[in-house]
This record gives structure tokens, sequence and C-alpha cells, in this order.
């Protein structure tokens, strides 16, 4: 394989499917080249949660050799993401592996809480969990708590996350039915700054949604203190919950727009509502963000049928899919849906078991 | 007032006549009638007693939940594949004969020879394979895992012998599938008593075995060197109403059982070098579970392996068609045994094979002549083979001379230049028209079809020759539709391989998509933005979009665009060739931007889950309003009419049109809710079907004594499982074959061609179809060797125990393995200590390196695999518990230090280590004097105070000079990283596979006694009795003790006193005295003495008397009892007719 491009995705079906990776040319022809110091954190964190893993850089970092463990999870475990990445980026890998390991995992990581790139906590936490529940994965033992907030730049936040292990292997899911939106809920947070910017994307992101639904309920979430972090942010993440269980999230983050001052918060609020509502335009049971991780759920079920549908799919889904196919050799039948514009994914899954986990 | 009624007459009935007759008559009648009174008036008969009640209950209960299995989902559908049938015994017990006879039964067909799978059809909806099980360890161990039904022949004139228990041992241990026990040799007893004494013991015995009713049949003797008929009839009847239970290895691993084996190498290559590495193929029924194409297989004694080509055959011996008809015709009783020599025709990929025994092959000239004069022409296959006859030169000679212009302008080439060019050509194609000596010696011949349209003319012809068979034709005709569809799947495979190959193009591919996608997209948008009018247009333009997209999308997502892509690249390649040698390399890219800089890009894209989406104006209220029904405010019948598929949204704009356009969308599209519907419908009455199909499994039995109840786990846990069955089905049944196969890969049932490249050439030369080859599936994560920690226990009737690190033969899953496990048990605390041995009786726990077999797989372990062993072979079983790349196994360590200095309660020892870096590791740990005295490591002296590694402890107490003090520690153990394949296919049958050997073989071979450590040997103990001193206390505190503690210091008198040793001298007076009181106390002692015994006298007299009293008194309270009972009890009846029933 070659680039950097999609290097979780190729880590973690390369852990789940046992099968070594090697990846030449990353970033070969860049001014930095090689693995970037998130990467290498990733691949940090993939070691600390497996026995027996052998991972291996070149010199100039642009050719990695990876031969994957056993997926051994633990507790009190410890991660300093840095602040390359979100935490986002490194959860969306660490729950799939966290699944399939010896022992429940609980971890705590340290970063960047809230980013623009990658999936916020919170939104990790309303949508991303929930979703996990369709899979037969129990829920009591899944559980993200936000200990400190860290915004970007210099981060500082730290979360808790506990992930449960599977006990044989998930259950096959047909989720075609999106429902409709019955109750949209968000987190508007906002450290280091006036608590009042809070309550204005709040406002905001009401004025555009409440035209449509009046069960609007945004939390505000202000963090002083040691709670705080290191650098001011504030930013705010909506969920839309439908009756058939779906969820659709979208999120925006405070960004340095030119100079060194912070976007409006109430163009936040309603770039967040208007972005949520191309969501749920879009259809599908989970929106573009959680796409990967929904095939790779399917992918990953025991030999029955799963059936899915999203809205377009999104490129990080296409090369998701991909992936799958070449890892686990689960090729999924794409049909589209022209009457509502999304697309139905059905694909006999891997039988892929939790034969880490022992048994007495 | 109770006594007077009592006192009334009572009836007396009758004793003789015909009243008296009829009364016993009715009374017999009552007495019949016992049961049924019983069920016509139930509630008369309820239990007695509330406790007794309770108690029967929870014994039914548990009696009940203990028969439930976890339900296993066989995910299996359509015809299932033909059910294993392993005869297996020891030698010369008449496994052959019966595989004969029930060949016979079935088919009517002799067969001379058993090797390799018999495949028969037995019934409308069952076809049966029979195996015979080869003598030998190996054979049994492969057996045991792929039988469906097995057949135990028992030689009942011997008993039973070990190849039979070993047998059901290791069945045990891979999923028990059914077993019926055969006693054959019967006619070996003369003695009718001894025969059925001996029929009684065995079928005891195998019962405790096996379960209590295990069927047993008996082979009564030989009738013309053959079975009874009808005994074979009747054991035919009973393998046709065996049901087979999933088995939980089995479900999850696809399996194929070699019915063919062939060697595809080039013969030039044999020929240049017999040893060269061989390209065979495997064909065989698919079993299990679905078979990927990517998948890894393991074969049996060979090893793990990938497939290169899986091609589905037409199955070759298919069931008959499902008219409605009682039995079989005699044309459908088909019979497949290719290894035995039976069929006539045999089909391949590519190719039809014709068997012609030796003295069927007479075409010569003369023959020919002959016919020809009969006026008759010979079918197509002959007369071709005739022709090919006639010709004078080969077909490589041929070749040769022909020429061939490819293009117009390029020089003509001849076959012999293009051969070298394609000589990496697949072997199939290669080998045309050319006969091979199969394995056996058998002259077999290839015939090569020119083209299609000859192909099923040709195919008929030898059909003459195939008597036996009925469908031929069907067969012919499927094959060819399967060989265009084998074909494209194969090209799509290539085409695959090429994108996985090469990233850049698929990335080239998927942008391209990308952008195609965005480009709809914007369309899209362009056309809300337009209106309501134009909505039925936008929908068109959708519609449009869609069906493109319908084929487009998989390609996205798949790249089968890639060919397009690699034109452009190629072309742009060409284009900046020449310029690019010369540019540095940066330059170069900004030269070629789009193409190699966007590449880059593209490799190196940001990893990046969320998509920023452009986002609409949702301030405009007509953009808002195309979502309002995606909300619960808005209208729930357009919603769920968005939900069915069928998106009317005007009907005033498009009416009829519309219904023109979506007609079929209304069909294909279903309400989701009804096909969740007609999917449970449908489940229900797969699981009635399930239920009452006429022979009721056990657990279907326990709920037809409860009668109808409500749903409990276990009913909905099967109804679940079926449901997801169905729906699975009603999902894939309207994909096309060729995607299907991609997603589920080949499902179970049917008939495979697997081809294998660069084989041991061992295994072609070491054939032995008596042997069958195991080909079964192994998972990604079975692929790679790890630790795995067995719960072993070693098998009761081996005769010794293990011992730690000898090499050991592991059967699990599929593999055979030879591995050094060391033994341990798991402590209170977690910690794994190492044994020496494995316990007698008692379970422990084996750790050893190995192909990973996933936990829940039994095992079983050999020390020699030899057949020429006396004793019981298997030497232990167990399961997997679990998996890891590294396992902690300790053992104790003790190290022995003596102290050379010693303070107060501060000690210095020497010998204990020997640096200070081992001390450091040690700091802080516990030590212990012989004496009991606790202490801890301090730290390490310094250089050069002391002897390198000498430490600084302090103790509780001040210890001694002479005392040791030790450190208990523990030490980790290595496990030995090693396993080895038993390749037991890659050598001639006759020989033991030769392993690595145990300590015990080595030193018996080098004849090297066991090492004794002289220390370690027990030696008579010598104690000096010790010696203590004298307590010494000062004076000072002898002074301030009181006198009872003072030491007594005057010594022991040795002499007794004077006075003791002294005479006395009496009066007269007072002897008188002495000798009066003396007589007087005789006298007493004699009166004392006399009353004793009377009394004793008395009292027995007494005693006899009181007894007597009570027996009779006993005997009166009795009557009395008796006597108020009898009045009590039935008044009407007379005293003296008490019927008996206490007898």
């Amino acid at each position: 394989m070659k680039g950097a491009q999609h290097f979780r995705q190729r880590l973690v079906l390369s852990t789940l499917s046992n099968t070594a990776l090697r990846i030449d040319d990353i970033r070969a022809d860049s001014e930095a080249p090689g693995l970037c110091d998130f990467e290498a954190s990733l691949l940090r964190l993939v070691e600390k949660i497996s026995n027996g893993c052998g991972i291996e850089i070149n010199e100039t970092g642009t050719k990695l050799r990876y031969k994957p463990g056993i997926l051994a999870g633990g507790r009190n475990l410890v991660h300093d993401c840095g602040t390359g990445r979100g935490i986002g980026y490194f959860l969306e890998p660490l729950i799939i592996l966290g699944l399939f390991g010896k022992k429940p995992l609980s971890i705590t990581l340290r970063g960047i809480t809230n980013d623009s790139r990658d999936p916020c906590v919170d939104t990790f936490r309303t949508a991303t969990l929930p979703m996990l529940k369709h899979f037969g994965v129990p829920i009591e033992g899944l559980e993200l708590k936000v200990v400190a907030r860290g915004a970007p730049p210099l981060g500082g936040g730290e979360v808790v996350l506990k992930v449960p292990i599977v006990p044989k292997s998930l259950t096959a899911a047909t989720w075609v039915d999106e429902g409709m939106v019955k109750r949209i809920r968000g987190v508007s947070y906002s450290t280091r700054v006036s608590p009042h910017m809070a309550n204005r994307m709040v406002d905001a992101a009401r004025g555009v949604l409440n035209r449509l639904l009046p069960d609007v309920y945004i939390f505000t979430d202000h963090y002083t203190g040691s709670e705080s972090g290191k650098s001011p942010g504030y930013g705010i993440s909506l969920v839309a919950e439908t009756t058939t269980g779906c969820i659709l999230s979208s999120e925006c983050v405070a960004m340095h727009s030119g100079a060194s001052e912070l976007q409006l918060p109430e163009d936040l609020g309603t770039q967040a509502a208007m972005s949520l509502l191309q969501e749920i335009r879009l259809g599908g049971v989970v929106d573009s963000t959680h796409q990967g991780l929904l095939f790779i759920l399917c992918a990953l079920c025991p030999e029955d049928v799963s059936k899915v549908r999203v809205g377009k799919l999104s490129s990080y889904g296409i090369k998701m899919l991909q992936h799958i196919k070449e890892f686990l050799g689960v090729q999924f039948s794409i049909k589209p849906d022209p009457a509502t514009g999304t697309v139905l994914l059905t694909c006999v899954g891997s039988g892929f078991q939790n034969l880490y986990r022992k048994v007495s | 007032m109770a006594d007077e009624e009592a006192a009334h007459k009572q009836h007396r009935a009758s004793r003789a006549g015909a009243s008296a007759g009829a009364s016993k008559l009715k009374k017999k009648k009552k007495n019949d009638r016992g049961p049924s009174t019983k069920q016509s008036n139930p509630k008369a008969f309820t239990f007695r007693s509330a406790v007794r009640a309770k108690r029967q209950q929870a014994v039914s209960a548990e009696r009940q939940q203990r028969k439930l299995h976890v339900p296993i989902l066989d995910r299996a559908t359509g015809e299932p594949p033909p059910f294993v049938i392993v005869v297996q015994g020891p030698p010369q017990v008449g496994k052959s004969l019966l595989v004969q006879c029930l060949v016979k039964h079935y088919t009517k067909h002799s067969l001379s020879n058993i090797s390799g799978p018999i495949t028969i059809i037995a019934g409308k909806h069952r076809r049966l394979q029979f195996i015979e099980c080869a003598n030998d360890l190996n054979a049994m161990i492969d057996a045991a895992k792929f039988a469906d039904l097995v057949l135990l022949l028992i030689d009942g004139s011997y008993g039973f012998e070990m190849e039979t228990f070993e047998f059901l041992n290791l069945l045990q241990v891979h999923g028990f599938p059914k077993v019926m026990g055969v006693l054959t040799h019967l006619d070996k007893f003369k003695d009718v008593k001894a025969l059925r004494k001996t029929k009684k013991q065995l079928k005891s015995r195998f019962w405790t075995e096996i379960y209590d009713g295990a069927k047993l049949f008996y082979l009564s003797g030989l009738i013309h060197g053959k079975y009874s008929k009808r005994e074979i009839h009747n054991l035919a009847r009973f393998i046709s109403v065996a049901k087979f239970r999933p088995l939980q290895w089995r479900t999850t691993h696809p399996y194929m059982i070699a019915d063919r084996f062939e060697d595809v190498t080039a013969p030039e290559d044999v020929d240049a070098n017999p040893k060269c590495d061989r390209n065979v193929t495997i064909y065989g029924y698919l079993r299990g579970t679905n078979l990927k194409k990517t998948m890894k297989v393991h074969i049996a004694g060979v090893g793990d392996c990938s497939m290169s080509a899986v091609t589905l055959l037409p199955d070759p011996c298919p069931l008959p068609s499902a008219a409605k008809k009682r039995g079989l015709r005699e044309k459908e009783k088909l019979l497949y045994a290719p290894m035995a020599d039976v069929g006539d025709m045999l089909y391949d990929k590519d190719a039809v094979y014709i068997n012609i025994s030796d003295h069927q092959v007479q075409f010569s000239k003369n023959c020919e002549d002959a016919e020809k004069t009969q006026g008759k022409d010979g079918d197509v296959g002959e007369t071709m083979v005739k022709s090919l006859q006639q010709s004078k030169y080969s077909i490589d000679e041929k070749l040769q001379q022909s020429f061939i212009q490819f293009f117009k302008s390029s020089a003509i080439q001849s076959a012999s230049d293009s051969e070298a060019d394609e000589s990496d050509e697949s072997g199939p194609e290669k080998d045309d028209a050319m006969a091979t000596v199969s394995e056996d010696g058998r002259l077999r011949r290839r015939v090569m079809f020119p083209n299609e349209a000859d192909e099923e003319g040709a195919a008929e012809g030898p059909e003459d020759v195939n008597n036996g068979d009925s469908s031929e034709d069907d067969i012919t005709g499927e094959e060819n539709g399967d060989e265009e569809r084998m074909v494209h799947g194969e090209g799509e495979g290539e085409e695959e391989e090429e994108g996985e190959g090469e990233g850049e193009e698929e990335e080239e591919g998927e942008g391209e998509g990308e952008e195609g996608k965005e480009e709809q997209e914007n369309e899209e948008n362009e056309d809300v933005e337009m209106g309501n009018a134009l909505q039925w247009k936008q929908g068109l333009m959708n519609r449009v979009g869609a069906s493109k997209s319908n084929v487009n999308l998989m390609q996205v997502v798949y790249g089968h665009v890639e060919a397009s892509s690699k034109d452009k690249d190629f072309q742009e390649d060409i284009s900046d060739s020449d310029e690019e040698l010369f540019k540095p390399k940066r330059q170069r890219h900004q030269a070629s931007k789009d193409t190699v800089a966007a590449n880059a890009q593209n490799l190196d894209l940001e990893d990046c889950s969320r998509l920023t989406l452009e986002v609409d104006d949702w301030h405009n209220q007509e953009v808002i309003e195309a979502i309002r029904d995606r909300f619960v405010t808005g209208d729930w019948n357009k919603a769920s009419q968005r939900q069915k598929g069928e998106v009317e949204e005007d009907d005033l704009v498009y009416g009829d049109f519309e219904d023109l356009e979506t007609g079929e969308q209304h069909v294909a599209a279903e309400n989701h809710e009804d096909a969740e519907r007609r999917l449970k419908k449908l489940a229900l009455r797969a699981a009635f079907d399930a239920k009452y199909d006429g022979s009721a499994s056990l657990d279907e039995e326990n709920k037809e004594v409860e009668g109808p109840k409500e749903k409990d786990h276990f009913d909905k846990l099967k109804e679940d499982m079926e449901l997801q069955k169905q729906r699975n089905a009603a999902e894939l049944q309207d994909i096309d074959a060729t995607t299907r196969i991609e997603m589920e890969g080949f499902s179970v049932g049917t008939y495979l061609r697997v081809e294998f490249r660069g084989m041991p050439y061992e295994l072609v030369h070491h054939f032995d179809a008596r042997h069958p080859i195991l080909v079964g599936g192994i998972s990604k994560s079975e692929e790679s060797a790890g630790f795995m920690q067995v719960r072993l226990k070693k098998h009761r009737w081996h005769k010794k125990v293990l011992k730690n690190r000898d090499p050991l033969v592991v059967s699990a899953g599929w593999r055979r393995y030879q591995t050094l496990p060391v033994y341990s048990l798991e402590d209170r605390n977690g910690r794994h200590r190492m044994l020496k041995y494995t316990p007698e009786h008692m379970h422990c726990i084996a750790t050893f390196w190995g192909p990973l077999a996933p936990p829940n797989t039994g095992i079983v372990t050999f020390q020699n695999l030899s057949n020429s062993q006396p004793l019981f072979r298997i030497t232990g079983t167990g399961v997997v518990l679990e998996w890891d790349q590294s396992v902690q196994i300790v053992k104790k360590l003790k190290l022995v230090g003596y102290p050379y200095k010693i303070y107060k309660k501060t000690a210095f020892i020497r010998d204990m280590f020997t640096s200070e870096l081992e001390v450091a590791r040690f700091e802080g740990a516990s030590v212990r004097t012989v004496s009991g005295i606790r202490g801890q490591i301090k730290k390490a002296v310094k250089a050069g105070s002391g002897k390198e590694g000498s430490v600084r402890c302090t103790f509780e107490d001040k210890i001694l000079m002479s005392d040791i003090v030790f450190l208990r520690t523990w030490t980790k153990v290595d496990i030995p990283r090693f396993f080895n394949p038993v390749t037991t296919l890659l050598q001639s049958r006759d020989t033991v596979w030769k392993g690595m050997k145990t300590v015990a073989e080595l030193r018996s071979e080098q004849n090297v006694s066991v090492p004794v450590n002289k220390n370690s040997l027990y030696r008579p103990t010598e104690r000096q009795p010790r010696r203590f001193n004298p307590l010494q206390i000062p004076k000072a505190l002898q002074a301030a003790l009181p006198f009872k503690s003072k030491p007594k210091l005057s010594a022991k008198r040795k002499k007794p006193l004077l006075e003791s040793a002294r005479a006395v001298v009496l009066e007269p007076n007072e002897r008188k005295v002495v000798s009066l009181v003396q007589q007087l106390t005789t006298i007493q002692n004699d009166k004392a003495k006399k009353r004793k015994l009377e009394q004793r006298k008395k009292k027995e007299a007494y005693t006899a008397q009181k007894a007597k009293e009570e027996e009779e008194s006993k005997k009166r309270r009795r009557e009395e009892i008796r006597e108020r009972h009898r009045s009590q009890a039935v008044p009407g009846r007379p005293l003296n007719k008490k019927p008996r029933r206490n007898v």
C-alpha cells in the first residue's frame, strides 16, 4: 500500500483481520516526509492496547510495517494524543478495536477534544455510541466522559472512554428505516471565554431549527478552571433523533479565521444547524461522518445479511468499502434508492468473532 | 350415638351363586379400570404432599433443561451436500463388505474395490457419501472431523478393540456426530446362549460409551459372501431417517472431502523434473459454511495453502427432479465414485473425460472398416477419436508447422514461438487433448471441444457409454452456461487484482467517481432552486441518474473503471516521459501538476471521516419545505410513502406519466413493514415444519409433554434465528449469481473444483485414494500462530502421566501438529505455576505454540501416531481456553545465602546474588531463615566492601551465623516456540510419521541413563543429640527471686532415709488385735460377695418377668388397635374377607 491516506482504516482492518500491513511512500514527496506525530501517536496507542504487535518504521518515516498482535484491552490506560489532531481521530479506531479485545477497555485520552477536522467528543458521545447498540453491543459498559475540555491549538482536554467487549460477535442489523426527526438535542460548550458565547450559539441554532421542529433543546456547557484546558474556544454539536432511533449529527467549532479572531458564535450556531438540516435532507440512518463506522460494523457481523441505508456515499465511506473488501473479503451490494436519493447497502458479514476473549 | 349407628347390622355379600359371581366380575372390572379412572378424573389424583409435588416438579424441570442445547444456526440453504457416512472399525471386521452391500442395496451396483468417497442417491431428498476409514490413526482423526454418521463396526466374536474406543474419543472431541454400532462376525458363535450374552454385554458397554439407547445393529452372518439382504435393508432404513445435528466447528468452517484428485501439472515440467512442484485440483462438495475465494485452506496432512482458483461445477450426482412421485426411479439411483472407478464420465471445468476400460479400446483400422460395412456411422465421439487416430502427426507437431499472423504488419509467428511467450499460462488450458495416465495406471483420455456448438453433440456421444445416468443432458447444458459465467468471473478477479496491486489507479478511479457524484449533486441543487414547477423534471433526472448510478455505484466503489483511468494515465505518461528524465524531481511535480501532484495529494489524503457538505440556503422557505416531511411536525403520510420508496410528490403535475415510469418500482420496492411481516410468517412456518416433521427431535418431544405454553427464551432464540435465516434468503435471492458469490462466497452443497499451485510432489506421488483428503477452510485470525492455553486432562486409559515439554501431537480444528506443551496450574491468585508432569486425574493447563484454533475448540493429543502400539494411543483431551502472544508461566526459585556478618538485627548475606544488578531487582523482597526468622532485603553492599552481590538484610530477630537465608521467588518459564505440522499425506501410507522425539526415546536410543543429581537423593539423616548448657542465673536476680523460683542448690538425696528402712516389732496384745481385725474383714468381704451374687440373680429373674409382661401387653395393644381399625375402616365389609394387597 502506498501513501498516508486512510491510515486509520488500514490500521484497524489490518488489526482485526490479523493481516500484516506494509505502507510505502508515506508523504514521500512532501516537505515534511514520513509519518506525522498524530499517526505515530495512533500507532503507540494501538501498541498500548494490543499484545505482541510489531511496528517497524524506517528512518525517514516514509515506510511502515505493521504486524498486528492480539487485542488485549485493559483498564486504567492513559494516552496522550498530542495536539496534531483531535481526540476524535483516536476514538474512531479505538471504539472498534476495543469491542473485540480480550478484556474491556477503559482508557484516558488527553488532547484536543473539539476540532474542526475530527468529530468532537460530544458528537461521539451522543451520536456514535448509540449507533453501536443496533449491532448488539452491550450498551451498559459503553461510556465516554468528558473530564476536561481542550480547544485547539493547545488542547489540554481529557476524556475517559470505556468500551465493553462483545460476548461473541455482533448481530446483523437491518437498518433501513430512517423515520422522522422527532427531537433535536445538542451541546454548546465554551471554555476560557465568556459563558455568554454558548447561549448566543444556542439562540442562533434554534432560530434556524425552530422553523421545522419545536422540540429543540441545546445544553450549554461552560468550563472554567482546571477543566477548561489550555486554549479558549467554543463550539456546538447538534444531534437529530428520529422516530426509529437513528441519530444524525452535525457540529461546528470556532476556528481562527484569518487573524486570531474566532468566528462569531451566531455564525457557528447557524452553520451547525444548517449542516444538520443538510444531513437530514441527505437521508440515511446515519450521517455522512458515521458511514465508515457503519460499514465496518456491518462487515464485522456474523454471516448474516445486514442492510443499511445511507445518504450520499462519502469518499471516506467509499474508501472504507474498498478497504473492507481488501482486508475482510466482504463485498457490499450497493443499490441507490432513487425515490429518496439514498443508497441501500447490503452485505453478508464476514463471520467475525471475538476470538481473543477468554472462555472459562 | 356413633356406636349405636355402627352397631347396625352390616350387609353380607353373597359368597356363592350367581350374584357372587357377578360381584366378583364387577370387582375385577373396577380393578382393571384403575388407570382409566385416573384419566377421567384427574383432580382426584393430584399430589397429596406439597413438598413432594414441588420436588417432582423440580426434577422434571431440570431434566427438561438438561435436554436443551444452545441452538446452532445452520445458515445453509438449498440442497444439502451428501451426508458423509464413515464406516470405521478394526481391520478384518467387514468394513468394505458393508459398504459394498449398502451400495448394492441402494444402486444395484456391485463395487469391486472401495477407494475414495462413494456418493449415491438414497432418496428423493437425500444423498449419501460412504467413506471407508482406513485403519490408521491419521485417517481416523480426519474421518472424525468430517463424519456426519459413523457406522462403527465391531467384531462380535472378538469384542471391542482399541481402535473403536480411540475413534469414539476422537469423535467426542471433534463434535460428536451420530454413531451407530454394527456387530459383525456373529456367525462364529455356535452357542445361542453365549451369543445372547455377548450381545448384551457389548450393548451395555456401547451404551455407556455413547448414550443409553444408542442403536446397535447385529449382522448375523454371511450368505454367499454378503450380509443378509434383510439386515442391510434395515440398516439402510435407519440411515435414511437419521437426523444430523449441526456441529459447532463445522457450521463455522467450510470444508471439502476430495471426491476426485487430479494432477494438472504440465507434463513437460514433470518430464523435465519429476520432483517439481505440482499443480493439483481437488473436487468435492462444499460443506459447512460458504467458502470465499480469498480464504486460506488447510489440507489435513499437508498444511495451509491458498487456493489459486475455485470454480463451480455442475453437480455430478444431482438429486432427482422434484416431481411428485413415490420413491426413486431406477434411472435416478445414481452412483458417483470417481476414485473407485465406477463412473465412466468425468466433468471438468473445461473438458470431459471418458474412461474406457482397456478391453474396450479396440479402435483400429480393421474395426473401422467393419463398421463401415455395417453402414452405420458411429456417434460423434467415436468418429472424433477415430479421426484423431488417423492423423499422422500429433497436435504438437501440427502446431509447430502452422503459422499465425497476429497483425498485418507483424511477422508471422509459429506456434512454437508463441508457446514460449505464454509459458506462464494456466495449466488446464494448456494441456489440451492429451492422454494422461491417472494414478492407478488407467488410460484416461481428455476430449477437447472445438467450439461450444459442437460441445453438446460431443457430450451426448459419450452418454451412451454412461448408460446408468439419466440427466446428463441437463448437466452439459448447465455446464455451458456456467462456463460462460465463470469466464466472466475470472476476468473480474484479474481486474480486481490489478486494482489492488496498483493503488494509484484506484484512487484515480475513485476521484472520478466522486466528481461524477458531485456533478449529480449540483444538478439536484439547481433543480431545487428552480422551484416546484420543475420538480417532476427533477424527479425524472433523479431517476435517470439513479439508473445510471445503479451500475456506477458498484463500479465507483469496487473499481471497474480502472481501465479508462489507466489509459488516461498511460497517455499522459507518454506525453511527458521524455522530458521527465532530465528534470529534478520537485520541478517535475510542478510541471505535471494534475497527474502526479494530484496523485501524491491523493496518496497522502488527510485521514478524516468528516465530510464538509455544501450547505443550502436554509433561510429560504422553499428549501425548508423540501424537508418538512422528514420531521414529525410534517405530513406523516408522505413520510411513510417515502419509506415505501414511492414518492408521488405532486400528483397534479404528473399523474399517469409517473405511474408508467415507476411501474417496476412499485413492484420492486416493497414496503418495509410488509416484508418484515412476511419474513416472520415464513420463519414461523419453517419452525412449525421443523417441529412436526414426523420425527420430532428431542426438544420438541418435551414440548409435547408440556402442551402448548407461552414462548420462553429458548423458543424466542430459535425463532429469531429462523427469522434471520429467512431474511438472509430474501435479501440474497434477487442478487445475480456472480455478485452473490462475491458477497457470500460459494454456497454450501455446491460441487467445486479447487486448484492448488506449487504443491509438493510427494502429495501426488504418495496419493492413495483410500485415505480421503480433507480440505478445511480457516478464517483469517486462525492463520497465524500464537500461544494457546488449553485445559487438558490426561486420558484415563493412558498409562503414564505426560512430561512437561515432551513433544505431543495435537489435533485441533482441521490441523494436526506436533508441539511442546508446558503444563501449569492456576493458583488462587491467578499465577500460573509450572508443573513437571500432568496431574494423574485432574485437569491442568497446557500452553503451547501453534497455529491458532478458536476458544472452545476441542483438542486431542497423541504421543505417537504409529499403528504398532498395543496400548491406547490417545494421551489426553482438552479444550482451548485462550490465545495470546505471550504467556506468563512461572516456576519456583529458591535463592540461598549465608550470613557473614551479623549485627543486632541486621545481617550481611553473601552468595545469594552474583551482582549488584541482581540485588536491585530484589530490593524489598522478603527473606527467611531456616529457623523461621523473617526479614527483608535492603540494599547491595558497596562494591569492594564485600563479595560481589552481597546484600544487607534486616530481620525480626537476631539470626545465627549457622542460619541459612532463603529468598523464595518465581521465575518465568520460556515456552518453546515450536510446532511441526504432521504431514502424513506427503509420505507413503505405510511409513510412520516421524516427528520430534521425547527425551525418554532419545535416552533409550542413545543408551543414556537418567541423570541423577546426587544432592537430590535422600540420605538417612544423622542428628546429634543437642547439648544445652546449664542455665545461668545472675546472682542478683537469684537473690531477688521468690523461693519457689530459686534454683535449688542442694543436691537430691541418693540414699533413702534411715527411718524407712527400720523394722517394726509388735506387742502380743497388738498382734492379737491386728489378726482379729484381719479375720473380721475377711468375713465381711465374703458376705458382701454372696449378697452381690444373690442380687444379680434376683435382677435377672425380674427382667425376664418384665420382658414377658411387656410382650403380652404389646400383643394385646396391637390386637386392640387392629380391632379398632377394622371397626372404623370399612363398616360394611366382613372382617374375615379382607382382600390381600400387600402381596
